[in-house]
């Protein structure tokens, strides 16, 4: 009998939102943060995406209601000088630490894990100092040997928050927050921690990324008569590719123990989760391996397909992918393929890569407490007529049971399964 | 290049790295760690004056360094 895992604290932060208030009545408005953003002196090329424009730490610090002021002046020190992507982990890990109780019904920093999903995660970073380092080698930021670090996301903010537990990043490109997701509750249900932050980490694309998703074809181009403004269309007959979004999330999962001994009520429950590969090195998805990791999600939390009220799919807007996935839900789904509502948060926020899993799992919990799906406003003509869309409003829905998905190049899949509390 | 260029350099980017302080607290007679600095922020504003100098300093030169008397000296010696 392995441990229940809850979900006990929520933390978000991305194109359309500051934080998981803001982030849920963007979702439910169904505004979209995707736009045409002009280059700089470092990459000259314009590009489509969904940003988080950069901030002052100390200034987002104050925005965010009730950090204790010990919590606020570690941040700060710790995290002032760190590249955005270390920033915003932080921000949200905050946020969530918070959002949980961590601060007034505290839990042992050696009983607390901390797993942060994403690799590569500097990549604009290098890029930024490799000009610097050109000009003068000696000017080199002098944190580059601890910035440059996908790890150094763990430390801050084991630092900040007195984390002792088990740490560590995982990647599994794309699917790097579901992947952390998933790391973080075994650690709970296996008794390693009691408490396991997964955080969802921001990679700013270089422009060296930018041109080599060019170069595969997977981006979306604004269309060129600019019809009605939707570039990112999940499931529409006229989608044409991915749309990346920046963003940083975070979900504390915690033992429905130690949620009950602090006097903590769960946000929800983490039912199943799956991770599985495709054995493929390349970007095309697989409906196999789409529907193995979907159907073994379901079955660790002993839940039939037909009884899922809720779908957040990957969806990322790419014609080989919307349709993979839309395969592998109706083989899931069967007969019950029209029950659950569908919606793909990508049409809102972009594709939020290594944070996308962590940010739409975060959706979920929203939806499921709030009784609403978000719209998915750039659908007008689906793809596959047998499923339940999401349409150009927000709907109104009691919803019980609600699985998301996040696949990454080279073929890796997860999907997680979550339960209203 | 004159004491006052390389001390202002080592004060603003002392105020970089540690903006709490009080400007008037970085004086030539104190040291970067009574300040609050630690290691890597110590590197770090060596490494912000040698960039707002336009200057390199061979790292191994920093270890003799104890002060923030000694750091303008060393940055001058290789203005």
């Amino acid at each position: 009998m392995t441990r229940p895992v809850l979900v006990t604290g929520l933390g978000a932060r991305c194109s359309t939102a500051r934080d998981v208030p803001s982030f849920t009545a963007a979702l439910r408005a169904g505004t979209c943060g995707i736009r045409t953003v002009d280059g700089d002196a470092l990459d000259p090329g314009s590009h489509t995406l969904a940003p988080l424009d950069d901030f002052d730490l100390d200034t987002e610090l104050a925005a965010l209601p009730g950090v204790p002021a010990v919590l606020r002046r570690s941040a700060s020190r710790a995290a002032r000088r760190s590249p955005q992507p270390v920033r915003s982990a932080l921000l949200t890990a905050l946020e969530a630490w918070l959002d949980a109780g961590l601060h007034t019904a505290p839990v042992p920093g050696d009983r607390i894990a901390l797993v942060v999903g994403g690799t590569n995660l500097s990549s604009r970073y290098v890029f930024e100092q490799h000009s610097v380092y050109d000009r003068r080698s000696a000017h080199l930021a002098a944190r580059y040997a601890l910035h440059v670090q996908d790890t150094d996301h763990v430390a801050t903010l084991s630092q900040v928050l007195g984390v002792t537990g088990e740490g560590c990043v995982v990647g599994a490109s794309s699917a790097s927050g579901g992947a952390a997701v998933v790391q973080a509750a075994r650690l709970i249900e296996c008794g390693a921690a009691d408490v396991a932050l997964a955080v969802g980490a921001l990679g700013r694309l270089g422009p060296l990324e930018w041109q080599g998703l060019a170069t595969l074809g997977a981006l979306a181009v604004p269309a060129a008569d600019g019809a009605d403004g939707w570039v990112c269309r999940p499931f529409d007959v006229d989608r044409r590719g991915f749309v990346p979004g920046e963003g940083a999330a975070c979900l504390v999962l915690e033992s429905a123990g130690s949620a009950r001994a602090r006097g903590v009520g769960g946000l929800a429950r983490l039912t199943g989760y799956a991770q599985r590969l495709d054995a493929n090195s390349l970007s095309d998805p697989s409906v196999a391996g789409e529907a193995r990791t979907m159907n073994a999600a379901l079955s660790r939390a002993g839940l039939e397909a037909g009884a899922l009220d809720y779908v957040n799919a990957h969806a990322t807007g790419t014609p080989a992918g919307d349709d993979a996935e839309l395969a592998a839900l109706r083989q899931v789904l069967g007969e019950s393929a029209g029950r659950p509502w569908l919606n793909s948060t990508k049409a809102l926020v972009g594709h939020c890569l290594s944070a996308a899993g962590v940010l739409e799992a975060v959706a979920t919990v929203v939806q499921l407490r709030a009784g609403f799906v978000h719209p998915n406003p750039a659908l007008r003509r689906p793809v596959d007529g047998a499923l339940r869309y999401a349409g150009r409003t927000a709907e109104t829905a009691r919803l019980e049971h609600a699985m998301t998905t996040s696949f990454g190049f080279g073929g890796f899949n997860t999907a997680l399964v979550l339960r209203r509390c | 290049m004159d004491e006052t260029t390389a001390f202002e350099a080592v004060r603003s980017s002392t105020l970089e790295v540690l903006p709490e302080l009080d400007p008037a607290a970085v004086t030539l007679d104190g040291s970067l760690s009574d300040l609050g600095a630690n290691s890597i922020d110590r590197t770090e504003i060596t490494t912000l004056a040698m960039e707002r100098l336009d200057i390199t300093v061979p790292v191994t030169e920093f270890h003799a360094v104890r002060n923030i008397a000694s750091l303008v000296e060393l940055l001058r010696k290789y203005g």
